[in-house]
């Protein structure tokens, strides 16, 4: 992100109309936009008490090419063929802010973009989504989570902001330090063999942080009184498990059963291993992340709690520099603010929304908390603006 | 200080050379904004270890800047000039440490939403430097896919829809149609013909293709464990992330590696060593090695003729344990799939910097009877099933 600004560059543009961008890829979808008329009968639709709210972003920043561009498609089976005939598709989200990962993830969840120093794992000064939720709907603080899988997240529940705070933030959990901890704690003669999930991406504001015996103890109460899960039984599965996203998942399942909270966010980023250079292992983060949400999916819709009251939003935090950009390296980084790096999707699905449905106007990211907030019925003081399909 | 404030005595800490193109170009110099001056003295500062592309790349680029117009040079810079630079940078030894002012005008231009401002106006004010014509030919070959299944129907497909896909060609002499051929094109000009190997190189190559410089994975081996000691400390102290690793690799020196272990060039022994300290991935995967090499070269030695071969990778694990591991099995499949797309991105790198119609771009997987060829006697997006050797397609299409 902070190199190579002088290398001259060529126009770098994202295709005119964004309606190429599904070109070919299911004969099926009507890619129609939405009329004032449509909007209105769906603005009839009454949402219950319970609604349940999961966003899942694809930290790491994916592009267009991989995912859903012509030659992408082959890598998201669920989402192009399964998911987004179930729901709407915005072909044009745009992120105007940092592009680094903390930055722009806290963006997405305070509605605002924030300028803090992407490296330094800080509160965002500016309230978040689980702080406006909590404390509009006076909510408890079992009801809101985020699952990170990195490192430097852990300060992403809730705000420094003087009227807000931790109080109302959501519980952070991150898979990766809950494993560290449990490893620690048992002695694993495997320990080694499970190294692989504790993968730090080249991004991370911090690698490996130093733990103490207070954060062990923490870690492990959040694994026994949170998700009721011995040491035992956390690492029996995650020697099952191929990667720290696929962790996420497994905890994110493990929530659900325990508490069923009304608000989740979860950060896929096995992607960002992209920053190596391997292209083959970005790829396949991306086949995981795909599959992930199919099965995130799948346990909602067969979970009585979630079951037709969820409305899931999949978005990448941002892109990755384009092919052709001589700032950049291609898929590699994110570091030309480029629009192929700034621009990406979003995929939204819930009982209320419009299915097998293509929006083409550009949104932005900082839009979501404004659109949740609508939906659910708390106020936001979001610099975005509530997303007019999804109301 | 602002760049109008530059004499000659504010560069009596530059080597003799640089110290004479700085003197050379002061005019210039005095003129730019300071957003961009600290650049240009970044590159004048390494003049005495650049490769002669890049030193005539840095000299056409000044004397195309302050032979513009006053007018136009004024319009060009105007929006440069009004970039807010908080008073930190502005009082930073831009002159002496323009690394460090680089970086931290770049978080300042990020966290300040001034980025996209500066990205324009920097391109708009490149864009005024005309183009080098030159007759220098360009010769690339990329081998890849070493132990590796193919997949006809997918492989190479981005570089297929810009040139000739054969589909039989007669491998068996390919490495002796390669090796001629560089031979052939190959000049003797200084750091013009490169041969560049993820795996151990080849003797037949490296004994032949006399004029090339011969760089391998393996044999760069000992500057990269150096540099992995150095990620190491960073990733088990506790404190550091990415920007810790960031400010500790790039301000590491050839010195700091002992370069000078591998090759008596300092021009080399920089680049070697930056090879490692300015990228991430190189470090842990041959794959990321090759194309990032193929990358600097194509922009700093700006090669005539080039051999890049990639090889199997190590297989993937976690980070800390790539850093660490000394015996690692390998992935042909995903360096396949890895070296596909290198491929692709140094085409587009040999491609910038090469007067159109002078390329000659050759990707032919390894012990395969599949190759695509780029040039302009190619036609894009079509197959060839007719068998031949790959000395014939040359003659048909290179």
């Amino acid at each position: 992100m902070r190199r190579n600004l002088l290398y001259p560059s060529s126009a770098q543009t994202i295709s005119a109309t964004r309606r190429d961008f599904l070109r070919g890829a299911i004969g099926t979808l009507s890619a129609a936009s939405i009329s004032s008329a449509a909007l209105a009968s769906q603005t009839a639709s009454v949402l219950r008490p319970t609604q349940k709210t999961i966003v899942v972003t694809f930290g790491g920043g994916a592009r267009d090419e991989e995912t859903f561009a012509k030659d992408g498609q082959e890598n998201i089976p669920n989402l192009l063929h399964t998911l987004l005939p179930q729901g709407t598709f915005f072909s044009h989200v745009v992120n105007a802010g940092i592009l680094g990962h903390y930055v722009a993830t806290a963006s997405i969840v305070t509605g605002s973009y924030e300028r803090f120093d992407n490296f330094i794992a800080q509160p965002p000064p500016n309230p978040t989504l689980f702080e406006y939720y909590r404390k509009g709907l006076r909510r408890p603080a079992s009801d809101a989570w985020v699952i990170a899988p990195s490192n430097g997240f852990q300060r992403i529940g809730s705000s420094s902001h003087s009227s807000f705070g931790p109080d109302y933030g959501a519980g952070v959990i991150l898979p990766k330090r809950l494993l560290a901890a449990a490893l620690h704690n048992s002695k694993s003669l495997d320990a080694d063999r499970l190294s692989y999930l504790l993968q730090d991406s080249y991004e991370m504001p911090l690698y490996q942080p130093l733990q103490t015996s207070i954060d062990h103890e923490l870690h492990l109460d959040t694994l026994s009184s949170t998700l009721k899960l011995s040491v035992d039984e956390f690492l029996q599965h995650a020697r099952s498990l191929d990667s720290a996203d696929e962790l996420s998942i497994f905890i994110t399942k493990q929530l659900m059963k325990q508490h069923a909270p009304s608000l989740m966010m979860l950060t896929l980023h096995d992607m960002d291993i992209a920053h190596s250079g391997a292209y083959s292992l970005y790829i396949d983060a991306i086949q995981r992340a795909d599959r992930l949400c199919a099965e995130l999916w799948s346990m909602v819709q067969t979970d009585p709690e979630y079951k037709d009251r969820t409305t899931l939003y999949i978005l990448p935090d941002f892109g990755r520099d384009g092919d052709t950009d001589p700032g950049g390296n291609g898929f590699q980084h994110h570091r030309t603010g480029g629009a192929m790096a700034r621009t990406t999707w979003m995929l939204a699905l819930g009982p209320h929304l419009r299915q097998n449905t293509i929006v083409d106007r550009p949104i932005q990211s900082i839009d979501l908390v404004p659109t949740i907030g609508s939906v659910l019925g708390f106020s936001t003081n979001s610099s975005g603006k509530p997303i007019r399909e999804l109301l | 200080m602002t760049p109008a404030q530059l004499t000659p005595a504010s560069f009596v800490s530059y080597s003799a050379p640089a110290r004479a193109f700085a003197i050379e170009h002061l005019v210039l110099l005095q003129r730019l904004p300071l957003a961009v001056c600290p650049s240009f003295l970044q590159q004048i500062q390494n003049l005495h270890t650049s490769f002669p592309a890049e030193q005539e790349a840095l000299r056409w680029q000044c004397t195309a800047l302050q032979a513009l117009p006053a007018e136009k040079y004024k319009q060009l810079t105007a929006p440069l000039s009004t970039l807010a630079l908080t008073p930190a940078l502005q009082s930073m030894d831009w002159v002496n440490d323009p690394a460090a002012f680089i970086t931290e005008l770049t978080a300042h231009l990020w966290s300040s939403g001034q980025l996209n401002l500066f990205r324009a106006a920097a391109t708009s004010l490149f864009a005024a430097v005309p183009p080098r014509e030159t007759t220098t030919h360009r010769t690339v070959f990329v081998v890849l896919g070493k132990d590796a299944t193919i997949d006809p129907r997918k492989a190479l497909r981005k570089l297929a829809r810009n040139g000739i896909t054969l589909t039989a060609l007669k491998h068996e002499t390919a490495w002796l149609d390669i090796r001629s051929t560089l031979q052939q094109r190959a000049t003797d000009a200084p750091y013009a013909s490169w041969y560049i190997d993820g795996g151990p190189p080849l003797p037949e190559l490296t004994n032949s293709l006399l004029h090339a410089i011969a760089i391998s994975y393996p044999g760069l081996s000992p500057l990269r464990e150096r540099v992995l000691q150095r990620m190491q400390s960073t990733i088990t102290s506790g404190s550091g992330g990415a920007e810790a690793m960031r400010t500790n690799l790039t301000s590491t020196s050839q010195q700091d590696v002992a370069a000078a272990d591998i090759t008596p060039d300092p021009i080399l022994q920089r680049f070697y060593t930056e090879l490692f300290t300015q990228s991430s991935g190189p470090q842990i995967f041959s794959t990321s090695f090759v194309q990032w090499t193929g990358r600097e070269l194509a922009r700093r030695a700006q090669p005539q003729t080039l051999l890049l071969r990639y090889t199997p990778r190590q297989a993937y694990h976690d980070l800390n344990e790539l850093v660490t591991t000394t015996t690692p099995t390998l992935d042909a499949q995903g360096a396949f799939r890895d070296a596909e797309m290198g491929a692709y991105y140094n085409w587009i790198e040999m491609d910038r910097i090469t007067t159109k119609g002078k390329l000659t771009f050759v990707a032919w997987i390894e012990d395969h009877p599949f190759a695509v060829i780029l040039s302009p006697n190619a036609p894009t997006a079509t197959t060839a099933a007719t068998p031949m050797p790959l000395s014939e397609a040359l003659h048909n299409f290179g």
